[in-house]
């Protein structure tokens, strides 16, 4: 008979944040906090940016064309957090390609520093010549500690 | 002393999709059923197309080349979920800056999504030999 565990939160007895859950081969561990992704986001970058649907976000700042930043929030413990930013098909573009590559600022639209805080990170979609693009629907998924 | 639980099935007692987990640094919590990846596939898309490993998939479809279509086995809420595609091109074989990404006016819906391999140099739908895609977001 399967067993059903009916409970709101869970929480690590010895260390309130760290749970280990066996793994699928029922030999090792993983740690389910570490496991989880912290925050994700789906929304339309394009005219009035509006977010889809999102975890633990509080805004979506349009800052230029293609360029945004997601605010999240609960922050993450450090500056060292795993972001993966998705390349966006550019469905009106295809003579550019068809696509667009989603990637990070590194120094800003417009000469700023980069943004990757425990609270936010800025993010810059491009198409196959550089050029910054409004994106239709971008995915954005952080892996890390919170704080 | 630690404890060990051992249980087949998590469900949230006050609403059965939504259970909370204290966060690394003990104060906050995190939403366990939101965080957790709802589909991923690995596949080969070369050739006769094949899943290699995959979790939530109940069918994967070779629309032409470089273009795929992945079922879902248990559909997602609404397509406002968030999905992440890489790709790669075909070892040895294979040409340079070919990546992975959302089909292009493909379908994105809470049944299937649709994933692209595509080379950037010649600007045209390529075959990639490992096609990677994960979906986070809400199960119906």
């Amino acid at each position: 008979m399967a067993s059903v565990l009916k409970v709101n939160t869970l929480t690590g007895v010895t260390t309130a944040g760290s749970i280990v859950v066996t793994g699928e081969g029922n030999s090792t561990t993983t740690n389910l906090q570490q496991g989880l992704a912290k925050a994700w986001m789906n929304f339309n970058g394009t005219g009035t940016v509006a977010i889809g649907d999102s975890l633990n976000t509080t805004s979506l700042t349009d800052n230029a064309t293609g360029d945004y930043t997601i605010t999240i929030a609960n922050d993450m413990a450090a500056t060292t957090y795993v972001c993966s930013y998705e390349s966006n098909p550019d469905n009106a573009n295809v003579a550019l390609g068809g696509w667009l590559m989603g990637t990070f600022c590194a120094s800003g639209s417009s000469g700023a520093p980069l943004t990757k805080t425990a609270t936010a990170i800025r993010s810059v979609t491009r198409d196959i010549q550089g050029s910054s693009r409004d994106a239709a629907q971008p995915g954005i998924i952080f892996h890390g500690d919170l704080a | 002393m630690s404890s060990e639980l051992i249980v087949d099935e998590l469900t949230g007692r006050a609403s059965a999709g939504s259970i909370a987990v204290t966060a690394e640094g003990g104060t906050v919590t995190t939403n366990l059923q939101q965080g957790l990846a709802k589909f991923w596939v690995h596949f080969n898309g070369t050739g006769t197309i094949a899943t290699q490993d995959s979790f939530n998939q109940s069918a994967l479809t070779d629309n032409g080349t470089g273009e795929y279509t992945s079922t879902f086995s248990n559909n997602m809420n609404n397509n406002s979920y968030s999905t992440q595609v890489t790709g790669a091109e075909s070892g040895s074989e294979g040409i340079s800056n070919q990546i992975g990404t959302l089909q292009r006016n493909g379908d994105y819906s809470t049944s299937q999504v649709e994933s692209n391999g595509f080379h950037a140099n010649s600007n045209a739908d390529a075959d990639n030999q490992r096609m990677m895609v994960n979906v986070l977001g809400d199960l119906a």
